[in-house]
């Protein structure tokens, strides 16, 4: 079956490249002058924000799909999409706390990086948690939808944060776009990012992978019902 | 356009004629916001100049709990009998549907919240007359931007098995930029200070998130309510 | 490498590995019941048939 050779060469390939890339972060890296060894949790904080962002995307293009076309596969791949973006949020949210536990002796401070970040990661807690309280397949797809692309407003907030002036916050500058992050970190970095997409890519589609079945289940149901 | 207004002010007439002659859901949530203002009393113990540092945040937690009750009520209110079905058959365009009962739980919650106001001032010894006119239009952009996100909501999930417990779920994490920007506008305002510099700002927040998120939910209401 | 500064890079990286991995595992156990009920009414369907 096509589908679960992809899943197995992507996770695969995916486990292989992390491993890889971890190897190369803690072995060849250079600690940095002033954090000393933490500094290496980035390798993972912000890949794992950057996939999450990337999942949250193409969630809300197949929301839009699925309300134009009402196809049930766009739904699938959606609730696939943002069940593995919110846990790389949740990633997210943790590493950066014990980061910032390490560098600035705090577990957890509302500016407003983090506070959008959270406020992400309860909007689609929220889809998640309503998708089950519905039963009908049409409406609950319809209502998923709705929700995803009203949560996805929060995306650019977070992204923005940053970036805003006047805005105090604790986080570092961005580190892409200002190319402070030395050049010796990027192809670690982007690996970092590779690998997680990869891992992450095999998440979606085993659980894309689960939502066909439960559509089969669902109608399988229905045919024992009639008969 | 212009029937569809009239439409929406029409149901919102209805809405609002159901809701005073039978005064359920005021009278529920006005004693809640009551309740609720007796209990952070409780909660903090403050002196009283300290106060006027939280004064800001406990008004609109008491509004935004006071809200979620009111814009529950708009579209569950249609569900005996199968109204809602009726309405959804009738005629009238989605937008107006929603609008006018967008329009009808504003007034309700504008109404509770000018009961509690007064309350409010008494309990915690703040005044509110000084800054009035600058206070009232926080309140009514805040007040906006909770029902018409509310009433969205309240359509969304209308079928949804525990309504009451899904729609805060829903709602309180989108409103997150709003309630930050009343929160701090409003402390900001009854501590004196007048509607300038960083004030401004605040303001700039609200009016932006009552515009996209009105603009998103008249553009999809119909999404929702025709699945 | 500091030692000193290696409890939180160790903390965070375990943290991040713990969630990823009770998500497989979650992925994994909801795998096995829906295959689990496939299977069972697929059966129930071809009893039925016949």
């Amino acid at each position: 079956m096509l589908r679960a050779k992809a899943i197995w060469i992507l996770g695969l390939l995916g486990a292989l490249v992390m491993i890889f890339n971890l190897h190369a972060v803690f072995m060849n890296l250079p600690d940095d002058a002033l954090q000393g060894g933490v500094y290496r949790i980035i390798f993972i904080h912000v890949p794992a924000a950057l996939n999450a962002d990337i999942f949250y995307t193409i969630a809300l293009v197949t929301s839009v799909l699925f309300l134009a076309k009402k196809d049930f596969i766009y739904d699938s791949i959606s609730v696939a999409c943002i069940e593995v973006a919110t846990m790389l949020v949740l990633v997210n949210l943790v590493t950066g706390s014990i980061w910032g536990k390490s560098q600035w002796g705090i577990w957890w401070a509302w500016d407003l990086r983090m506070t959008t970040q959270l406020m992400c990661f309860l909007l689609y807690l929220g889809y998640l948690v309503v998708r089950p309280a519905i039963a009908e397949p049409t409406q609950r797809a319809t209502m998923s939808a709705f929700i995803s692309i009203f949560a996805y407003a929060d995306i650019p907030l977070v992204f923005m944060a940053i970036r805003l002036p006047n805005v105090r916050t604790q986080h570092p500058s961005a580190v892409l776009e200002t190319g402070q992050m030395a050049r010796v970190y990027w192809t670690s970095f982007g690996v970092g990012v590779l690998a997680l997409l990869l891992i992450a890519s095999a998440l979606v589609l085993v659980r894309l992978h689960q939502e066909t079945s439960q559509r089969e289940i669902d109608s399988l149901r229905r045919e024992l019902h009639a008969l | 356009m212009s029937r569809g207004l009239t439409t929406a002010f029409a149901i919102a007439r209805k809405d609002l004629r159901t809701e005073l002659r039978t005064k359920e859901s005021v009278n529920a949530s006005a004693s809640f916001a009551l309740v609720i203002l007796v209990l952070f009393s409780f909660a903090f113990n403050l002196e009283r100049d300290e106060f006027y540092a939280i004064s800001g945040g406990l008004l609109w937690l008491v509004y935004s709990f006071a809200g979620a009750l009111i814009v529950n009520r708009s579209f569950s209110r249609e569900l005996p009998n199968d109204c809602l079905d009726v309405l959804v058959a009738s005629p009238a365009p989605g937008w107006a549907i929603f609008f006018g009962k967008a329009m009808a739980a504003f007034v309700l919650l504008i109404i509770v919240e000018a009961i509690s106001l007064p309350i409010f001032g008494l309990f915690y010894d703040i005044s509110w007359t000084k800054c009035f006119g600058p206070l009232v239009l926080i309140i009514l952009l805040a007040t906006w931007g909770i029902t018409v996100v509310g009433a969205a909501f309240s359509a969304v999930i209308v079928n949804v098995r525990l309504r009451e417990l899904m729609l805060p779920v829903l709602l309180y994490p989108i409103l997150i930029p709003l309630l930050i920007a009343a929160m701090g506008s409003t402390t900001a305002l009854l501590s004196g200070e007048p509607m300038a510099g960083d004030n401004m700002s605040y303001l700039r927040q609200l009016v932006g998130f009552d515009a996209i998120y009105t603009a998103l939910a008249l553009y999809m209401i119909e999404f929702v309510l025709v699945f | 490498m500091d030692i000193g500064s290696l409890k939180f890079l160790f903390y965070g990286y375990s943290a991040a590995w713990i969630v990823i991995t009770a998500f497989v595992l979650l992925l994994v156990s909801r795998g096995q019941k829906i295959d689990r009920e496939l299977t069972r009414l697929k059966s129930l369907v071809e009893d039925k048939e016949r």
